[in-house]
């Protein structure tokens, strides 16, 4: 009953916390290389697989209300893994493959590549329940019960190797990129509960950006998400269908350390998906929708976005 | 708490290096480098992009729609953040800017070819022909002249160029699709409707030898009918060629139609 009580409450302040902050898109292309979509899967296995996710912006390409707009199609292919060093830490990456392309007014545009490799050493603190009389008391030593909440705490880079093309910035969409140039360093805070048959992932990530040799620097990225699983076990495998909410804040672009006008923004996404574990195999699936949405002074519009993993877990 | 340490020590590290790099940009020697600069002119009614033969509302309960749009720029100087200014050579220093010859997304492009490598902060700009390249009679105005003939911004050469023209139809309450033409210019020597503009950029404008920033100007049609004086053009504004009185008003509001919406350096 005290665990539901928690859950409960945690679930309240994440809520509250999803909708005053925001978290989740991966922008475009290069800006997206991991963030929204997650580190990992649903129940924090060990794996290695690959994850695909397509998103579609549109652009306007022009500075006027009535000016045509472009459509961008943005296909990642992503590399991934979660690998276990040792009890309590492990490591997560994501190394991308970018295939990206605009149409404006009938012509097709296309830029692909390796994109940006992200990079994340975690540390896994469980949470035990606490034997002496004070319920309050948390107690960190080990041969006791699992609560079932864990955080995990990860600090990162993201590696400039994916291209950047300064000659793409004068698009009305900056993130139409495979890469940032730059080398930027990721903090994160991941909290997990799960019991029998409920699960929580709450991801918070803090993207700081550097300068690329451009002298072009990506506004600093604040994202929070959460998703709410339920575990369903039959015969032949174990389903996870999931809910989920996120957003994303971005500060302004500075180049050559001047701060670039309708260049910061936020987006706010819910997601629905599902995960399908069978045996050694992992499949999942995720359709997320924009619910609020202001990026580069209104000229970006976010569609919606679908991506699908298949992991082999370790 | 080990952990702890390391992440700020990593992130201040991120945050220096992010740093570092501005304090060389100030001591770069740009002695004898040029670049291009281009300023992309790109005419507008208020939020909307200026499209032919899109029926425009104005005060008075009149609209307008235009055929022709086009109108000439000269005398363009930048300032540098220094102070310095840059004026481009005085015999080429002179431009048409015709929507007709706008790209797909309706912009008019100029290069300024070998513009002295600078930060750039603020643009000057005449809208029109001043006296002193009139004075220099038929002659002394190279190219140009045949150039200005054959756009249809002359009207004879004792009476000089006309500064713009806007050509099409207007509708108010009482007329439908009536004529309106205005072409405001100077009037010889006894009339001088030349008028300077000077914008502020809103981010430097690096000019060098490997990059080719872009000044992306605006020109908000809307201004020249319905700005520091509203005009009608059932009354006395449908034509406008050489009045001292309506020219005058012309190019005053014209003169306040420009802003610099943004700055691409790349």
């Amino acid at each position: 009953m005290k665990d539901f009580q928690n859950t409960k409450t945690i679930l309240l302040i994440l809520a509250i916390i999803s909708f005053t902050n925001s978290y989740s898109c991966d922008l475009c292309g290069c800006t997206t290389s991991s963030g929204s979509a997650s580190f990992g899967d649903l129940q924090m296995t060990s794996f290695v697989g690959l994850r695909y996710i397509y998103q579609t912006y549109e652009s306007k390409n022009g500075i006027f209300d009535n000016s045509p707009t472009s459509e961008e199609q943005f296909n990642t292919y992503q590399l991934w893994a979660r690998v276990p060093l040792g009890k309590s830490f492990y490591v997560s990456a994501i190394l991308p493959f970018q295939d990206l392309s605009r149409k404006f007014q009938g012509n097709t545009e296309s830029i692909n590549g390796v994109g940006d490799m992200t990079l994340i050493g975690w540390y896994n603190l469980k949470i035990y329940k606490s034997n002496s009389e004070n319920k309050e008391a948390i107690d960190f030593s080990t041969n006791k019960e699992l609560t079932g909440h864990s955080f995990n705490f990860g600090l990162g880079v993201k590696a400039p190797t994916g291209k950047f093309e300064e000659e793409l910035t004068d698009r009305v969409n900056p993130g139409f990129q495979v890469g940032t140039g730059s080398w930027d360093a990721i903090a994160t805070v991941m909290y997990n509960y799960g019991n029998n048959n409920l699960g929580l992932n709450t991801t918070f990530a803090y993207y700081l950006k550097s300068e690329n040799k451009n002298e072009y620097r990506f506004g600093n990225q604040f994202s929070v998400s959460s998703n709410l699983f339920y575990k369903l076990k039959t015969k032949k495998m174990d389903i996870s269908p999931f809910v989920g909410i996120s957003g994303d804040v971005y500060d302004s672009i500075e180049q050559y350390g001047e701060t670039l006008a309708d260049t910061n923004g936020h987006l706010y996404n819910c997601s629905l998906g599902s995960e399908f574990n069978l045996k050694d195999f992992q499949l999942g699936l995720q359709y997320t929708l924009p619910i609020h949405q202001d990026f580069f002074g209104g000229n970006v519009e976010a569609k919606n976005r679908f991506s699908v993993y298949l992991n082999y877990k370790l | 708490m080990k952990i702890l340490k390391y992440t700020f020590a990593l992130l201040l590290c991120a945050t220096l290096s992010s740093c570092s790099s501005d304090d060389d940009s100030n001591s770069e020697d740009l002695t004898g480098q040029t670049g291009t600069l281009t300023l992309k002119f790109d005419n507008g009614v208020g939020d909307q992009d200026f499209i032919f033969g899109t029926s425009y509302n104005k005060s008075s309960a009149e609209s307008y729609k235009l055929e022709t749009l086009k109108y000439i720029i000269s005398n363009v100087r930048v300032k540098d953040e220094n102070g310095n200014t840059f004026t481009y050579p005085s015999a080429d220093n002179v431009f048409i800017v015709d929507e007709a010859e706008s790209n797909n997304a309706g912009e008019i492009y100029i290069d300024l070819d070998n513009v002295d490598a600078a930060n750039y902060t603020e643009i000057t700009f005449g809208l029109g022909i001043d006296q002193d390249r009139y004075a220099l009679g038929a002659e002394g105005q190279g190219n140009f002249l045949t150039q200005a003939e054959a756009a249809g911004m002359m009207w004879s050469w004792a009476t000089g160029y006309r500064f713009m023209r806007f050509d099409g139809t207007f509708s108010s309450a009482t007329v439908t699709d009536e004529a309106l033409n205005i072409h405001m210019g100077s009037v010889g020597t006894s009339l001088d409707n030349y008028r300077e503009i000077t914008l502020q950029f809103p981010n430097t404008v690096r000019v060098r030898e490997t990059t080719t920033p872009q000044v992306h100007i605006v020109a908000d049609i809307a201004k020249v009918f319905d700005g520091e004086t509203s005009v009608e053009l059932s009354n006395g504004y449908s034509q406008v060629h050489t009045d001292a009185t309506t020219t005058t008003v012309i190019a005053n509001n014209f003169q306040n139609a420009f802003s610099v919406h943004h700055v691409h350096n790349e």
